[in-house]
């Protein structure tokens, strides 16, 4: 069955590492933001040199889900944010 | 496709969002009378600040990771049946999600699924263990040894169980918070029935030798528990290495949900326990009470998250810690770490300021959401405990600070909290006749304080 999915384009994989980063900005939280844009560019960089075509599969499908948990959560975060941000978004 | 859904609901909810919050506010009143957030910033309690404060506390609770409560969201909305109804779908659907939630909590120590009964937290697992080993062992065993630096809920279920007339043993630490191993192989009886050992301390974040002792409890043949609820999901546990009986595990600990934990019992060779809950006899009868399936997954998903990010997560927080106690030595004298330094957490750190009054420096550090020594004990000011026992001076027990490193701390955080810190210990240094007195060179411990 994995042998069945062709492995991403070089293009799929920059706009799904892209579309995480842009996830990763709408978050109403402070740390939630910063850890998404963190782990993002982390496990992509820790991915840049696998090369068995059923590894690159399985991360990328990976990635995709966690795109998919990530919208999702934006969007319950920001119903709830509260009024006042973190003193870490307030200017010093 | 289902993206087009999100975004479209996405611009809704931010429309939404404006219209939400006034007709709420209008309909439903808050139980406390005035808003403590208003768009201009915080006023609680006598306290002013401009935002939420950076949170650096994560040993009392962590904050849940988005992907928990992705998994959580489902059982608390359409899929909201009981696991133990046995006849319909919701039933079925709702115990296929416990038993999962099980297995995921089961691979992270290497445990079977079979040896986790859910429990309410780490407190009342606790309570079963300490409590029910020896209730159910009573006839023969009479002893139960535990150390000093436990948490609260063991060393009161030791002092409950020797009003009933057991023998407890306290074992001392050192200064380093560790367990003297000749000192437990010399306290163990014939007749004792359990040691307790908690594998990482919530106030000082320092590591027990777990294999060391489940080795000598084995060569003894006496059942071993561990609280493990600060361990869980940050160290590599295994509960066949550590030759552990009894586990208990805390969800809120590991950016799960509150309200939930677990207890490991092992089967071969099997641990028996007197439930400490009785009614329906959910939980093979160990732990009575309709499993809460939304928190039980949210346990689950926070401890399947743990196993896959813990490396990931230790090199940050190490980064982190290291980054903080050189940032507060480079610019303060007089700091001491709490507890051993090779043998600790990473994101446990416990320091005391020499010549500051505790409570006066975490009134100035409101901006930093941390804890001081003697916060998890009671509601006096006397001194933590933990500290006491790691034989640390009253005056540096009182001026202990945790700060509680977790997976999303970020960098600024930690330049703010040592800029923070540094600013309020030298201002109240300067203001201290104390360290005037050490700067010229006197020494404290000689000074003759005359009674007025």
């Amino acid at each position: 069955m994995a042998s069945a999915v062709p492995p991403p384009r070089r293009s799929e994989v920059l706009s799904l590492f892209r579309s995480l980063l842009r996830t990763a900005r709408e978050f109403a939280d402070y740390n939630i933001r910063e850890y998404t844009k963190r782990r993002t560019i982390d496990a992509f960089r820790q991915n840049r040199d696998l090369s068995d075509p059923s590894a690159v599969s399985a991360a990328f499908s990976d990635g995709k889900s966690q795109l998919e948990v990530a919208r999702r959560q934006a969007i319950v975060y920001s119903l709830y944010a509260p009024k006042v941000k973190s003193v870490m978004e307030i200017k010093h | 496709m289902a993206s087009k859904h999100l975004a479209a609901a996405f611009r809704r909810t931010s429309r939404l969002r404006t219209l939400s919050t006034a007709s709420t506010a209008a309909a439903h009143p808050l139980p406390s009378a005035e808003a403590y957030d208003d768009g201009d910033g915080i006023s609680m309690k006598g306290v002013k600040i401009a935002g939420r404060p950076l949170y650096l506390d994560m040993q009392a609770t962590s904050p849940l990771d988005p992907r928990v409560l992705d998994a959580m969201l489902p059982y608390n909305l359409s899929r909201y049946g009981n696991p133990h109804s046995r006849t319909h779908l919701y039933g079925w659907e709702s115990d296929a999600a416990v038993e999962a939630a099980r297995a995921q909590v089961a691979a992270l120590i290497n445990a079977s699924p079979k040896e986790i009964v859910f429990t309410s937290g780490a407190t009342e697992a606790n309570n079963i263990s300490v409590k029910g080993v020896m209730n159910f062992y009573k006839d023969k065993k009479r002893h139960i040894i535990t150390t000093q630096t436990e948490h609260k809920c063991v060393l009161d279920s030791c002092r409950h169980l020797q009003q009933q007339g057991f023998d407890v043993t306290y074992l001392p630490v050192g200064p380093d918070g560790l367990v003297d191993l000749d000192q437990l192989r010399s306290t163990v009886r014939s007749d004792t029935g359990l040691v307790s050992v908690m594998m990482v301390n919530n106030e000082i974040g320092v590591i027990q030798p777990m294999e060391e002792i489940g080795k000598i409890c084995k060569e003894f043949n006496v059942p071993l528990h561990t609280d493990a609820a600060q361990a869980l999901g940050k160290i590599p546990i295994d509960v066949e290495k550590m030759n552990v009986s009894l586990m208990s595990l805390s969800g809120h600990k590991i950016y799960g949900p509150k309200g939930v934990g677990a207890l490991y019992m092992r089967r071969r060779p099997r641990i028996r326990v007197e439930p400490q809950m009785n009614g329906g006899g959910q939980e093979r009868g160990i732990r009575s009470g309709t499993v809460p399936t939304p928190l039980v997954v949210g346990m689950g998903a926070a401890c399947e998250l743990a196993m896959r990010e813990m490396e990931y997560d230790e090199r940050w927080i190490n980064k982190l810690q290291e980054r903080l106690l050189s940032g507060i030595t480079a610019r303060l004298d007089g700091v001491v770490v709490n507890g051993s330094t090779e043998r600790r957490y990473v994101g446990n750190l416990n320091l005391s300021f020499a010549y500051v009054e505790g409570e006066s420096l975490l009134m100035g550090l409101k901006e930093v959401a941390v804890s001081s020594g003697s916060a998890c004990t009671s509601a006096s000011l006397e001194p933590s405990y933990v500290l006491r026992a790691l034989g640390v001076d009253e005056d540096m027990a009182h001026t202990s600070i945790r700060f509680g490193i977790g997976r999303f701390t970020t960098e600024a955080e930690i330049d703010r909290a040592i800029e923070l810190t540094v600013n309020q210990v030298e201002k109240l240094r300067e203001m201290s006749p104390l360290y005037e007195m050490v700067k010229e060179g006197i020494d404290i411990k000689s000074i003759q304080w005359a009674q007025h």
